[in-house]
């Protein structure tokens, strides 16, 4: 496999190590959990299966621990420990100070701010990013209060952004541009910007900040949004003048297709309120279904909005194996398959989870 | 001189708009040298969609921040990719890359007689990475997708609002992002493999595929119990404490949480005597819509900054609600040399995000993006050893250029 011969070890366990891990794990690195007593934090975040205990029914562990090792780390001698970790090629944790690592292995610090700066110590949270970085201010009512993203999304994108950073170092040993351990670090608060950097240097240039317009509305793109049909919710995206002309056409708005003032987005979202009100009445004489394809055909970017049911039914998610199985022992879990396909030397699809523990005889 | 971590690889960037161009920035961020091609009518259409003759007068393909942004650290060349001698010179620089990346609409390259088996017969070994919103096979593999259809796509929209809410959106492209960080994953997975065995290979991600793993607490959920996750807008199924409260002035808001009974005393002591009534967490998780009030009745009048600082410095996770404008002077930003500045043609100097993974200090950022073909010559003749009668004839024949043309 692609990432064969690399050694990596996560100390801290929490969800943002753990998918970093993760990555490494499915394209064939050997990833270690060296795991507390009570086994990692992720072993207790929900959602939880109804078969098996704590700590070996957390979905959420297993989705991220397929093909690791896990490895009890009171149970090695000190000496073992030490051995272990010096062997590593990389060493993932959360930065907290307490812990102490060899410095002759390359090291990962995932932390929610960083690990310099007046917010180093704060504590972080999912939501909390979506607070600052710009993004819950536009999510929700107008009036309020804004709507927190669901799930450890912060955490997620910090895991695959402190990926590159260590591949990167990785790679850059494989091609002898460096020959040194190194500390690294990804702040997930920083990782998180990538969403809104581009608005915030725009706000920067014009001034213009644009304030929350209500759900599923995002300036400067108009039509925007997802809307009810006779069955099912379809994803409306509509940014260029053909996209335009074209779902006039889906929906027989001939009368619309050709004012000035709706040729660009712009000039469409001033006129919303005559805007909406036409296509979501036509809307509901056709099901998501159906307009998403017969959109698709002439080539505007319409959508369905599958629920978590429907997700696992898609025929195209189906044919590309999107989802695969975890093997918890007790219960097999469908979770969400690498989502980058390497063809020559592809990811492992699903695998087996460890118990607490299960291989420390191994490195003992 | 030290080394860039990346200091050898090559890259042909083929891609426009976000995803794409923001995975191969990850690389130049680190040190590959990355040639963006981009046609004088088929420019990367994150400089406009809504190109007008008056747009190119004003220079408007150099003043885009969104192109800007994603874009930086790398050459940037233009060749008229339908005219053969551009399609030649495309794969002479591919014969000395390691990979290629490209985002087009499915079709778009069989129709430029490109693919990877074209680009194999230039260069053996080489990497080529398509990021189709759908993934290059199953049926929706040619359909159209920007970062909103993406996020549409994905499931994430039915996990966010309340049960009388529409599946709600978090962003207005927020696949892209996303979409740009897989890519970049996935390039360095297959550059480390070339590196050990020589060989390259294809490979593909669907951008929608990308934002499982973010919509995984609502996957995970149904795959675990079969059932559909509720909506709950800001309540938390496991924080007793979670939601978003009104601050002093308009639109100010703070973010509170309490995970566990530490974090509920530590709020309580902030909060005193409000939340005296409610004794501990447990009582908290039956009380929690009699809680929202209370705090929101003391957060209303308070400073949301101030409150946040207040709050952390005593163990409880909050954080105010910020706007676009507050953080390009954000302290822990500032403190951090986050934005990098740097002057660049026609828009001066503008502020540059820096790679959120680093050692001590941020990853430096070496030059601002590429005016459209600001390196003609330097690609074309100190790589390809094109003459400059030959880039004259190129430019007389409108294969390169440097302004753009309405696109056609």
């Amino acid at each position: 496999m692609a990432l064969s011969g690399i050694t990596v070890i996560d100390v801290s366990g929490t969800i943002a190590t753990g998918y970093c891990g993760k990555l490494f794990a499915d394209y064939g690195a050997q990833v270690i959990n060296l795991e507390p007593p009570d086994g990692f934090v992720t072993r207790y975040h929900g959602p939880v299966t109804d078969s098996g205990a704590d700590p070996e029914r957390s979905a959420m562990h297993a989705y991220l621990s397929t093909n690791k090792a896990s490895v009890a780390s009171a149970e090695l001698s000190a000496q073992k420990r030490t051995n272990l970790l010096t062997h590593a090629d990389l060493i993932l944790d959360d930065g907290s100070p307490e812990i102490d690592l060899p410095t002759s292995s390359s090291r990962m610090s995932i932390c929610w701010f960083g690990r310099s700066g007046p917010y180093a110590h704060f504590k972080g949270t999912d939501a909390q990013m979506f607070a600052m970085n710009g993004m819950l201010q536009s999510i929700g009512p107008i009036e309020g209060p804004p709507l927190i993203p669901k799930g450890p999304q912060a955490q997620i994108v910090g895991g695959a952004t402190a990926f590159i950073g260590a591949m990167g170092h990785v790679l850059s040993r494989d091609l002898g541009n460096t020959t040194e351990a190194e500390h690294l670090e990804t702040s997930i608060f920083e990782a998180m910007l990538c969403f809104t950097d581009v608005g915030v240097i725009s706000v920067y240039n014009t001034g213009l900040q644009a304030s929350r317009m209500g759900i599923n509305r995002f300036p400067p793109t108009y039509p925007l949004g997802i809307f009810p049909c006779k069955d099912g919710w379809l994803g409306v995206t509509v940014l260029t003048p053909s996209q335009w002309h074209a779902f006039c056409d889906l929906l027989d708005m001939e009368d619309f297709k050709y004012i000035p003032l709706f040729q660009s987005s712009v000039g469409r979202l001033e006129a919303l309120d005559v805007i909406e009100p036409a296509f979501a009445e036509k809307l509901k004489s056709f099901t998501a279904e159906d307009l998403f394809y017969r959109g698709q055909e002439a080539r505007i970017p319409l959508a369905r909005v599958p629920t978590m049911e429907e997700l696992f039914g898609v025929d195209q998610f189906v044919q590309r194996q999107a989802f695969c199985t975890a093997d918890m022992g007790h219960t097999q879990l469908q979770v969400p398959s690498t989502p980058f396909r390497l063809h020559a030397t592809p990811p492992a699809f699903g695998g087996v989870v460890a118990s607490l523990g299960e291989h420390t005889k191994d490195y003992s | 001189m030290d080394r860039q971590a990346l200091e050898g690889i090559r890259i042909v960037d083929l891609s426009m708009g976000w995803a794409g161009p923001l995975a191969a920035r990850h690389l130049a961020d680190m040190g590959a040298q990355v040639i963006k091609i981009e046609s004088l009518k088929r420019f990367d259409w994150w400089r406009s969609w809504e190109a007008t003759p008056e747009w190119i007068e004003d220079d408007g393909a150099e003043k885009s921040v969104a192109f800007n942004m994603v874009n930086r650290n790398k050459l940037n060349v233009t060749l008229d990719l339908e005219d053969p001698r551009g399609r030649d010179l495309l794969l002479k620089l591919v014969a000395g890359a390691n990979a290629v990346v490209e985002n087009y609409s499915g079709g778009v390259l069989p129709k430029l007689k490109l693919g990877y088996d074209v680009f194999c017969q230039a260069k053996a070994n080489i990497i080529l990475l398509s990021m189709p919103p759908f993934g290059a096979n199953g049926p929706w593999a040619e359909f159209r997708a920007y970062g909103s259809t993406v996020e549409q796509s994905s499931g994430l929209p039915h996990l966010n609002g309340g049960p009388d809410d529409p599946p709600t959106m978090q962003h207005v492209a927020y696949g892209d992002a996303v979409g740009g960080i897989t890519g970049a994953c996935a390039l360095l997975v297959a550059l480390r493999h070339q590196a050990k065995t020589g060989l390259g290979q294809y490979m593909d991600l669907s951008q929608v595929e990308g934002l499982f793993p973010l919509a995984a607490e609502g996957i995970l959920h149904y795959s675990a119990t079969g059932q559909t996750p509720s909506r709950a807008r800001n309540m938390h199924q496991h924080h007793p404490v979670h939601g978003v409260f009104p601050c002093e002035g308009e639109d100010n808001w703070i973010v509170i949480e309490a995970r566990d009974e530490t974090e509920w005393q530590a709020l309580k002591t902030c909060a005193a005597p409000t939340l005296d009534a409610f004794d501990n967490i447990d009582q908290c998780r039956a009380e929690s819509d009699e809680i929202n009030k209370v705090l929101s009745t003391w957060t209303r009048d308070q400073d949301a900054s101030t409150l946040m600082h207040a709050l952390q410095e005593n163990g409880v996770p909050a954080a105010s609600t910020l706007s676009a404008s507050d953080l390009i002077n954000h302290p822990q930003l500032e403190a951090r040399d986050y934005w990098q500045w740097r002057d660049r043609a026609v828009v001066g100097n503008q502020p540059n995000p820096s790679p959120p993974y680093r050692g001590d200090s941020p990853l430096s950022i070496d030059t601002p993006a590429p005016t459209l073909g600001q390196h003609n010559t330097d690609v074309l003749s100190g790589i390809l050893g094109l003459t400059q009668d030959e880039l004259g004839d190129l430019e007389a024949a409108g294969i390169i250029g440097t302004r753009p043309r309405m696109p056609t």
